[in-house]
């Protein structure tokens, strides 16, 4: 019998020094002569800079230097963008506003002081005067004629348009025995807020000319190449070391002003230049996520079967661009259609400038968007047509056996049992069982309501042809000569537990003990390629890379121990620390093989010394996991409060190599779906002020607003990459969400109301029931 | 997110605490759980010149039985209270009100005189010590005085204290017999702290009629207050469902009802005549539960 | 932000006409203001405190009347830099009443920017009407 490690539920290696406070976060360290930055960010949503008095800051005692934008032109390039679209406009991104502002919270002046206290100190003193200039806000009116420009250079504020079409509309259109069905949708701006901000350290040595960055970042890699080019430095002399990150949620997939300061400020004096972002600039100034109105129209036949669908998306981009902004939008209109094959699509994607914070890759990042646009439009059909909501999903669904399966929006997907799931969940949460409990319970004013939501999202992002800057994944394993193993990975983990799953990876292939392999990732000079951690990749490329890797050091392996065992090489299997034949009757401990490959003394015939394989993933495809949930609400008929009763739900992450893993990212993947559902919003109002800037307004989901979350699987293993895994980062965010509404809205079903925006706040419900009885 | 520098001070007793708090005046804070003034510190919202931890000052930590009072000692946190099997068995308000505030966090640190002291209109001690017609025992170097609950809080954020003077205790009288309250609370799902809060307490005659009720209000208005016409309404009637929805329809009466992001004014007087109407049910319900018993 | 709402003075409309466009009176009925000096276009220098309970801050800026109509009603402008923000208001007083008492109706936007703006929603509104509550109480007992 094989030692069976993968598959298992093996708890994480990162955990003790996680929970033991025995990690290094980027904040805990503290090099010799550090010095601390701090910045001055604007107060106004839109305004000239007319004059900047830092005198009184100057003369702080300790203050080292204070910077502004014209101390940086020509010497630090703008803030990145990678995405390419057609048409695109690229505003300039200063990282400290030299003349104008745009948002609440830009950069306009870097205090650099001996510590944190003289920095924050002298903040306080610099004198800003500003000129404020007409604001917009709401992207609708960013569109309007006589709007404010955001960017006075640019004719309009219309960043990009993008349109995708499949099908044959026309003949949608054209098809009078359809009904159709509109509705709009919010999508509203919401916070990462990640547990751990942002943070910086940059280091300078102008002997060797090199500089060494530790950031809170999910792309060591990319960080350094952007770094490079925005300094000057010789890439090939700039290293990126990524400590500890808590949590990113796609927050820390970017390049920000921040690390390009912190990285100038420390080349021009010399000195090492910490910064940390306090929690009120991670609401203003990390990226935020969604943002988005959506109108819908959906043509549904008499059945319930959508022939065509058709949506407008106005997506704010907020101010600037960041690394992915314009093309986060892009990834809602290419998952549009969900998990049904609707023959006929027509989107438009308007991204749009206005006077707040750029949004950008927030988990899930563009498809929870489409999820929650498609999966209340198959409640819309429901409650249209008096179908029951999961009847109308099944009249939809593509069979398995259609798949691989193009839809209209050109997209490939690759495998899927989606009846599978919506049965199991059916089953799991008593469907059937809660129709009946909700009529007799609204018979006695009470309201249950049950919400389904059946999506596919897209992820092991991905293709090198679709991606911005790649999207291979390196991978490297050493066995060293005492016979531990080191993986190295390209992925940035970032408490995903990516350190235990390659682990188990490595151990189940080599046959060894678990214990024996350690994974490093997020140093750019150990590591020595990457792309980074996002877009649900992590596993299915970064892990597929190892996989590969592991292949290829399995096979230099063998020959050593074929060449000792006087065998054939392609015969050795690899189990319980030994090399042996498929009968048994030969084997070689793994420790001897490792020591004939290193003490080198009789060499297989063509084979170097050494055992230490790498290789390069690139994805055929991307990859589509899916699942179905179901959520219980109970609305509190008095005050339109809602109890999250039950929730159940049944994903498909292709294969699974670690349960725990899978159960921990669906756990904290759904609080923060059901909070975009209920709670979450950012908000800023007509001036451009963000009035949610702290934890006290904006609500994030917390462990005791919450049930047990019911959750299970099935397993539909993906052709794209050979581990079979489809990835699972993302889920739990882009399923709940609309389940949640639909849970909602369905409890309401008897006041009338067929839909609701996010997040439903009780007062919102209130008032509907409160319309609903003044109609009656 | 640092606050401005300070002095800071540790002083052992209360005799010091109160020299110390007379000598910096309007210069000075008293330092308690720190879960309302750090905040505010930390945003340079507030700057005190000189910070006086009375953390350290171990007589103003106590719960003490007095006949049918209890006194309670303003440093004495909200677990504190909430766990009290004295308090749960004869004056369950405070418990019951301590169990609904923030976090666990925040009531290992958080203390029911900081609380009072800081007079946010959202928290949820002001209710109870509102319904109970408390005491508040304020000390300074120069003496001591006694303030009713009613007198001592004055507005927004504002407290009938001096600057020279510390809340060094409250009294507040135990449940009598047919006797029962209550605390009901609609949580801001952010901060946890009330959008709407209401203490009741009740007290039945032999008949089963109210004889007495007490109903304090938070979240509401800028400070925590009585409302008079609900209470009007009850007192010395047969509390009927009908005539409960109806007096606690005026539970915001007079009041200029706050309205934020959360929260509109129209919404936030419903909840209050709701959770006012579900607090002094759950009171009776308690009281004629006692009223059996006794 | 609006603020708005009415507040009833025990003295002729004429008398709280001059007392309004009294820097002095103004001066002292502002709660927290330390200085409001006139300047040579006719506005005002402020320096002021403002706040509620310990939760102050220091702004300075002006202060300007616009199209008196006397005895009847006149605009207001204020505009304020300092503690991590800045502070701005418009609006509209008007003054009722032809006996012994008058009724002052103030009806105006305020904006604020900085700290307050994103962390005081929740009490941004109340300590508005309660500052207001205050400079009114304070200039009705100047006029007593
Ligand atoms: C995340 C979070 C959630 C919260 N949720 C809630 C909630 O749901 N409900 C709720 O009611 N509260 C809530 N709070 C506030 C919490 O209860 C505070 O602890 C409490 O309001 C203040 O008590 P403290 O001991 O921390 O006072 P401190 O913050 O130390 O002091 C507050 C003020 O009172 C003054 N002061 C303190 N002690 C005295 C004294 N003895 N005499 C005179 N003045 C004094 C101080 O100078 C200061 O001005 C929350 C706080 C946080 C951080």
């Amino acid at each position: 019998m094989r030692t069976k490690i993968l598959g298992e539920r093996i708890k994480r290696k990162e955990d003790p020094r996680l929970i033991r406070g025995g990690a290094h976060y980027v904040d805990d360290l503290k090099l010799d002569g550090m010095l601390y930055m701090t910045f001055v960010r604007s107060v106004y949503a839109h305004a000239k800079i007319k004059s900047i008095n830092d005198a009184a800051a100057r003369s702080v005692h300790g203050v080292v230097d204070v910077l502004r934008g014209r101390d940086l032109e020509g010497k630090l390039g703008n803030v990145p963008c990678a995405a390419g679209l057609e048409g695109l406009k690229i505003p300039d991104h200063p990282c400290l506003a030299p003349d104008e502002v745009r948002y609440v919270g830009e950069p306009i002046v870097a205090i650099v002081a001996r510590d944190r206290y003289i920095a924050e100190d002298a903040a306080d003193k610099v004198e800003i005067e500003y000129g404020p200039l007409p604001v917009v806000v709401n992207p609708e009116k960013a569109l309007e004629k006589d709007s404010p420009l955001v960017h006075s250079k640019f004719a309009d504020n219309v960043a990009f348009v993008a349109k995708l079409e499949g099908g044959d509309w026309k003949l949608v259109e054209n098809d009078k025995s359809l009904k159709l069905i509109k509705q709009r949708f919010i999508n509203q701006r919401l916070a990462p807020a990640s547990m751990e901000t942002r943070g910086v350290i940059a280091s300078y040595s102008s002997g060797e000319d090199a500089l060494t960055v530790w950031s809170s970042t999910q792309i060591p890699h990319l960080l350094k190449t952007q770094l490079a080019v925005m300094t000057g430095v010789d890439e090939a002399r700039c290293r990126v070391i990524t400590p500890e990150v808590g949590g990113a949620f796609g927050s820390k997939l970017n390049v920000y002003a921040e690390e390009g300061v912190a990285s100038f400020a420390s080349k021009k004096l010399g000195k090492p230049v910490k910064w940390i972002e306090g929690r009120r600039e991670n609401m203003q100034a990390t990226i935020h996520g969604r943002d988005q109105i959506n109108d819908l129209e959906v043509y549904v036949k008499s059945d319930g079967v959508v022939a065509g669908l058709r949506c407008r998306i106005i997506a704010d981009l907020g101010a600037y661009h960041q690394l992915l902004t314009p093309a986060i939008p892009t990834l809602t209109a290419l998952m549009i259609l969900g998990c049904y094959n609707i023959p006929n699509v027509w989107v438009e994607t308007i991204g749009v400038f206005t006077n707040k914070m750029a949004t950008d890759a927030y988990r899930g990042a563009g498809r929870p968007e489409a999820t929650y646009i498609i999966e209340r439009a198959m409640d819309l059909v429901a409650n249209e047509l008096n179908l029951d909501p999961a009847e109308v999903r099944q009249r939809n669904f593509p069979s398995p056996k259609d798949f691989p399966l193009t839809l209209a929006t050109g997209v490939d997907y690759d495998t899927a049992n989606y009846q599978k799931t919506l049965k199991k969940v059916l089953k799991a949460s008593g469907y059937s069982r809660l129709r009946k409990e909700q009529e007799r319970l609204r018979k006695k004013g009470k309201y249950l309501g049950i919400g389904l939501s059946t999506y596919v999202e897209i992820c092991a992002m991905g293709p090198s042809s679709r991606m911005p800057a790649g999207g291979w994944e390196f991978g490297m394993v050493r066995v060293e000569p005492t016979a531990k193993v080191t993986v190295y990975t390209g992925t940035s983990p970032h408490g995903q537990g990516e350190e235990t799953s390659f682990a188990q990876i490595v151990a189940e292939e080599l046959g060894i003990p678990f214990d024996n392999v350690t994974v490093y990732h997020g140093d750019t000079s150990v590591v020595q390629h990457g792309i980074g951690t996002f877009g649900s990749r992590t596993t299915a490329v970064g892990g597929a890379a190892i996989f590969g890797a592991v292949q290829k050091l399995k096979k230099k392996m063998a020959r050593f121990a074929a060449f000792k065992l006087k065998v054939k090489p392609g015969e050795l299997i690899f189990d319980g620390g030994k090399l042996q034949t498929a009968d048994g009757s030969k084997s070689i401990p793994f420790g001897e093989v490792v020591e004939a490959a290193y003490y080198a003394r009789q060499l297989p015939p063509g084979v170097e010394p050494g055992l230490t394989e790498q290789m390069v993933f690139e994805p055929p495809n991307y990859t589509f996991p899916f699942g179905a949930h179901v959520a219980v609400v109970e609305v509190d008929g008095e005050t339109g409060e809602v109890q999250l009763r039950n929730y159940y739900c049944v994903d498909d992450c292709g294969r699974i190599l670690n349960p725990l893993l899978v159960d921990g990212q669906v756990h904290g993947g759904l609080a923060q779906g059901i909070g975009q559902a209920l709670w979450e919003d950012h908000v800023y109002d007509e001036n451009g002020q963000l009035i949610t800037g702290t934890l006290m307004d904006y609500t994030l989901p917390k462990a005791h607003h919450f049930p047990w979350f019911e959750t299970s699987n099935t397993e539909t293993r993906t052709p794209v990459n050979p581990l079979g895994v489809k990835g699972v980062g993302e889920a739990g965010t882009i399923g709940s969400t609309p389940a949640i509404v639909n849970a909602v809205v369905d409890a309401l079903k008897p006041f009338g109301v067929r839909h609701l925006d996010m997040p439903l706040k009780p007062e919102k419900i209130w008032r509907a029931m409160k319309q609903a009885a003044a109609q009656a | 997110m640092i606050p401005e520098s300070f002095e800071y001070h540790a002083p052992k007793n209360l005799a010091e605490a109160t020299r110390l708090v007379g000598q910096f005046g309007a210069d000075g804070k008293l330092l308690a759980g720190g879960h309302s003034l750090v905040p505010l510190m930390k945003l340079r919202l507030a700057a005190p010149k000189h910070l006086i931890d009375i953390t350290g000052i171990g007589e103003l930590n106590y719960i003490r039985e007095e006949g049918d009072r209890f006194e309670i000692g303003a440093l004495t946190t909200h677990f504190q209270l909430e766990s009290s099997g004295l308090l749960k068995s004869r004056c369950p308000l405070l418990p019951e009100t301590a169990r609904e505030i923030g976090d666990v966090q925040v009531r290992n640190k958080g203390t029911l005189g900081g609380s009072l002291a800081h007079s946010d209109p959202a928290a949820d001690w002001p209710a109870a010590v509102v319904a109970l017609d408390a005491e508040m025992h304020a000390v300074s170097a120069s003496g001591e005085r006694r303030i009713p609950a009613k007198d001592f809080f004055v507005d927004l954020l504002a407290t009938a204290l001096q600057p020279e003077e510390i809340l060094a205790a409250i009294r507040v009288p135990a449940l009598p017999a047919r006797g029962g309250d209550a605390y009901a609370k609609h949580c801001h799902p952010a901060s946890g702290f009330a959008v709407v809060g209401v203490a009741a307490r009740v007290v039945l005659d032999e008949r089963g009629n109210l004889a007495e009720i007490g109903v304090g209000i938070t979240g509401v208005g800028p400070k925590a207050y009585r409302p008079a016409a609900l209470e009007e309404a009850l007192r010395g009637k047969s509390p009927g469902r009908k005539r409960l929805e109806e007096a606690c329809a005026h539970a915001a009466d007079g009041v200029e009802v706050n309205s934020d992001l959360y929260a509109s004014a129209e919404y936030r007087g419903h909840l209050a005549a709701v959770y006012a109407r579900r607090a002094v049910e759950k009171a009776l319900e308690r009281a004629s539960e006692n009223s059996q018993i006794s | 932000m609006k603020i708005e709402g009415t507040y009833m003075v025990s003295a002729p409309r004429q008398t709280v006409w001059e007392h309004l466009l009294n820097p002095d009176t103004l001066a002292k009925s502002l709660p927290g203001c330390e200085k409001l000096e006139p300047q040579p276009d006719g506005s005002y220098h402020a320096e002021m405190k403002v706040g509620i309970a310990a939760v102050k801050g220091t702004y300075h800026g002006r202060v300007e009347i616009l199209d008196p109509v006397p005895h009847e009603r006149f605009r207001m402008k204020v505009e304020g830099q300092g503690t991590g923000g800045f502070l701005k208001g418009e609006g509209t007083l008007t003054l009722l009443g032809d006996g012994s008492e008058t009724l002052i109706g103030y009806s105006g936007e305020a904006q604020v920017g900085g700290v307050i703006a994103g962390v005081g929603q929740r009490l941004v509104q109340a300590a508005a009407r309660q500052i207001v509550q205050q400079f009114f109480q304070a200039f009705s007992k100047r006029l007593a």
